[in-house]
């Protein structure tokens, strides 16, 4: 499903259905997911159409969240010093670009599944994030790869008493996204006290997956610190 | 001969020690000075915009034209001019005129606390005094406001600086709320649960903190409900509006009444036991 698309492509799922049509220099772009249609005209020589997941903070309203919270449906709670690794699903979205050598340039976000946003903080100071809740898991879970994405997340306790954790919060612009059969990002949670700590992304590609196009690195803004400082607690 | 005689004693005749000529060099450079002051302006707006927020953009653009100016000034300053001395008149003329003009400097040291405090920023829902709107530039002198009706408004940075100011998106979220009431007949267990499924479905009403639906009245016509709920600030007001009525067509898909306000009026010798199954009358 996801993958490189000549200028002339459909594509069927049992979520949406995206198609480019047209001759010559002028195509339409069509997608149908949600009971929702969109319409676009390209006007292309040549190039490709590509279709792979992007940082799930982008829907339903585009710039109000660039983070996003998993709230685990159970607390996970880790032992002083302890580094340990467990699995949760994140939210799809799906990006539709047009790619020619020279440029990227974003047709179309869309998710299929039902988006929620939670503040994380006290109103005053906390951030906007997409909002998502999770089983945790052992080992890689199944999922449906046209609504979920896998999210491994690597735990190291740096402090010395126990820490419960509830809830991790991801930055996009840190965020890197994989894809083969379905989505997958690594991500990494260091514990600094009880209610501190930062996460971030290992951004090494994993063997026979491919790397997303990243829409946050794409708007060229460059963070200095790789790291996102939760600093509003786990629960 | 003598026209070019003329010309060339006119442009070395000197004022307060300086040649025309000076003068008129000044003032060409100065003007290009301005010309790729607003190139640069341009360019940095453009290289930018999609990259920082309105307000620092506003203060790159201000930092790279000034400073072009200030250097095109300096480079354009005729040599007999001694910049010591341009400064001692300028600070004089300065003190001269801050008194003669208190309001101008009370503006301006407003203005650079504005800058500095930063209760606004450029682009921010914000009211001030009588006046509320959109921050549309926060000036030396003046804060302008593009009002929710699109009017213009230029407020003097002291009165910003010494009213009461509301920013409305200064916080990533706000709450807000509405009160409905439901006839005394109805089950507000249900329509309370109904109310909450609709909040829980919409995309903008944040999961936390978690939205409050509960009774809190007993009202004279309708048992009161009050629903209070978060959403980001960008987007509070569009949600307000677009809730409030489904909530309403829920309710009453649901067979839950939204009753006027009224008044049950027993006439005298009507049967005790027909309370309640009488014929009201409003």
């Amino acid at each position: 499903m996801f993958g490189k698309y000549d200028l002339s492509m459909n594509l069927q799922t049992e979520e949406f259905e995206i198609e480019v049509t047209g001759r010559g220099k002028r195509r339409t772009y069509r997608r149908k997911a949600n009971n929702e249609e969109v319409e676009k005209i390209i006007y292309a020589d040549e190039g490709n159409i590509v279709i792979c997941p992007v940082e799930p903070v982008n829907m339903p309203k585009l710039g109000v969240a660039e983070h996003l919270m998993v709230e685990l449906k159970k607390s996970v709670i880790f032992e002083p010093d302890i580094k340990n690794t467990f699995y949760v699903k994140f939210p799809l979205e799906i990006g539709v670009f047009t790619v020619d050598k020279k440029d990227v340039e974003r047709i179309d976000i869309f998710t299929t599944v039902k988006a929620k946003y939670a503040l994380y903080g006290p109103p005053e100071s906390g951030i906007i994030c997409r909002w998502w809740r999770s089983d945790v898991y052992a080992d890689e879970p199944e999922v449906n790869p046209l609504k979920e994405g896998i999210l491994r997340v690597d735990v190291e306790n740096k402090y010395y008493e126990w820490v419960e954790l509830k809830k991790v919060v991801f930055r996009a612009f840190d965020m890197k996204i994989f894809y083969n059969e379905h989505a997958y990002m690594h991500g990494i949670l260091t514990l600094l006290q009880k209610t501190t700590g930062e996460t971030s992304f290992n951004t090494r590609k994993p063997k026979n997956m491919h790397g997303s196009i990243d829409i946050y690195a794409a708007k060229g803004i460059k963070k200095f610190d790789k790291k996102y400082f939760m600093e509003w607690g786990f629960q | 001969m003598n026209i070019v005689a003329t010309i060339k004693e006119t442009l070395d005749y000197k004022i307060a020690g300086i040649k025309v000529i000076e003068m008129i060099e000044f003032a060409v450079i100065l003007f290009i000075a301005v010309i790729i002051a607003r190139i640069a302006r341009m360019a940095v707006r453009r290289r930018f915009k999609e990259k920082v927020t309105p307000t620092t953009l506003n203060n790159m653009e201000k930092v790279v034209y000034y400073g072009i100016i200030l250097i095109g000034f300096f480079i354009a300053l005729p040599k007999g001019v001694s910049l010591s001395g341009l400064l001692v008149a300028g600070g004089i003329a300065g003190i001269v005129i801050g008194f003669a003009s208190q309001t101008v400097v009370s503006n301006l040291i407003s203005g650079l606390f504005l800058m500095v405090e930063r209760p606004v920023e450029i682009g921010d829902s914000i009211a001030v005094g009588d006046v509320s709107g959109v921050v549309k530039d926060i000036r030396v002198l003046s804060t302008t406001i593009r009002t929710w009706d699109g009017i213009y408004v230029r407020i003097p940075n002291e009165k910003v600086f010494s009213s009461n100011i509301y920013n409305y998106v200064a916080h990533g979220a706000r709450r807000f709320e509405y009160k409905i009431g439901i006839s005394y007949s109805d089950d507000a267990s249900k329509a309370v649960e109904l109310i909450k499924d609709i909040l829980a479905g919409h995309p903008l009403v944040l999961k936390y903190p978690e939205p409050q639906v509960f009774v809190s009245e007993l009202g004279e016509s309708s048992v009161n409900i009050v629903i209070r709920m978060w959403a980001p600030s960008s987007h509070w007001y569009s949600v307000k509006t677009e809730l409030l009525w489904k909530i309403k067509v829920l309710l009453e898909e649901n067979g839950i009444e939204i009753p006027f306000p009224q008044h049950v009026i027993w006439m005298a010798g009507e049967k005790k036991e027909g309370r309640g199954k009488g014929k009201k009358k409003k």
